[in-house]
């Protein structure tokens, strides 16, 4: 098994973690630290394949400060429309979000 | 040390930070109480930073520690205190055992599909990579990666707007 392939199942590792985040909590605020695991597996997924092949080292670097940028907008807009959601519904918990009118 | 030491080393830290990373996942979709499950967050955020380091971009390593731990985190912090967070509250009660098999089995679809292509197609890899300066880095952004640039600041500054805008719809209607 080569170096890359263990980078790469950890962040794998984080993908299922995040995916199984997401369809076993209850509440918004849990959904988004699946999310995020996802986020962070993505980065070190691209950060492994540059670093660890011929491949050019700049593109992987800047691709995980994508990654990361895009993560950083997500939870701030996140927490905005958490707090519009808790405005209107006093509560969090997805399974009980069935109107789109509030 | 001789060369032998050294790439056990390598080895050591890297299942450590492996170890890390897995007990810091587990805890975040597992722990009954968000604020457990961000600081599981946090820990394999860490982790994360320190696969940065051994794989010799310490500076995507300081970034994720100044971006991930130091900003989301504390943005995730106020939505949990926003909510009912505290052990009693939303996040707490029976789950039923159907939804942890379909949330297995929705887990497990990616390990297997991405998983076995990644065993089977693997490059041989660099096993000592190597470090990137900084301004390189700099210039690759700024001369043939200018558009994801522009485009990640265009993202940042909408995100940032609508923030806003959702923040003062809510301040109009109290």
């Amino acid at each position: 098994m080569s170096l890359m392939t263990i980078y790469h199942l950890v962040a794998i590792f984080l993908l299922a973690a995040g995916i199984f985040g997401i369809a076993y909590r209850r509440t918004l605020v849990g959904i988004v630290l699946g999310i995020e695991l996802m986020l962070n597996g993505a980065g070190l997924s691209i950060m492994a394949s540059a670093q660890l092949t011929p491949a050019p080292n700049e593109l992987g670097q800047v691709g995980a400060l994508l990654v990361m940028g895009v993560a950083a907008a997500e939870a701030t807009l996140l927490l905005a429309i958490l707090l519009v959601v808790l405005k209107r519904f006093k509560h969090v918990e997805a399974d009980k979000l069935i109107t789109m009118r509030g | 040390m001789d060369n032998l030491a050294y790439e056990n080393l390598a080895w050591a830290v890297l299942i450590g930070h492996i170890a890390i990373i897995v007990a810091g996942g587990f805890i975040t979709v597992l722990a009954q109480s968000l604020v457990r499950a961000l600081m599981g967050l946090i820990l394999t955020l860490f982790g994360v930073a320190g696969l940065f380091f051994l794989m010799a971009a310490p500076f995507i390593g300081l970034m994720q520690l100044l971006i991930y731990v130091g900003a989301v985190s504390v943005l995730i912090f106020f939505a949990i205190m926003l909510t009912n967070a505290w052990p009693g509250g939303d996040e707490s009660g029976k789950k039923s055992g159907r939804q942890m098999v379909f949330a297995l089995l929705a887990a497990l679809a990616p390990v297997v599909l991405l998983g076995s292509a990644a065993l089977r197609t693997a490059p041989p890899s660099v096993l000592i990579p190597e470090e990137t300066e900084v301004q390189e880095l700099g210039r690759f952004l700024m001369e043939p990666y200018i558009l994801p640039f522009e485009l990640i600041s265009l993202l940042l500054t909408v995100a940032m707007a609508g923030a806003v805008i959702l923040g003062f719809e809510r301040r109009k209607k109290r």
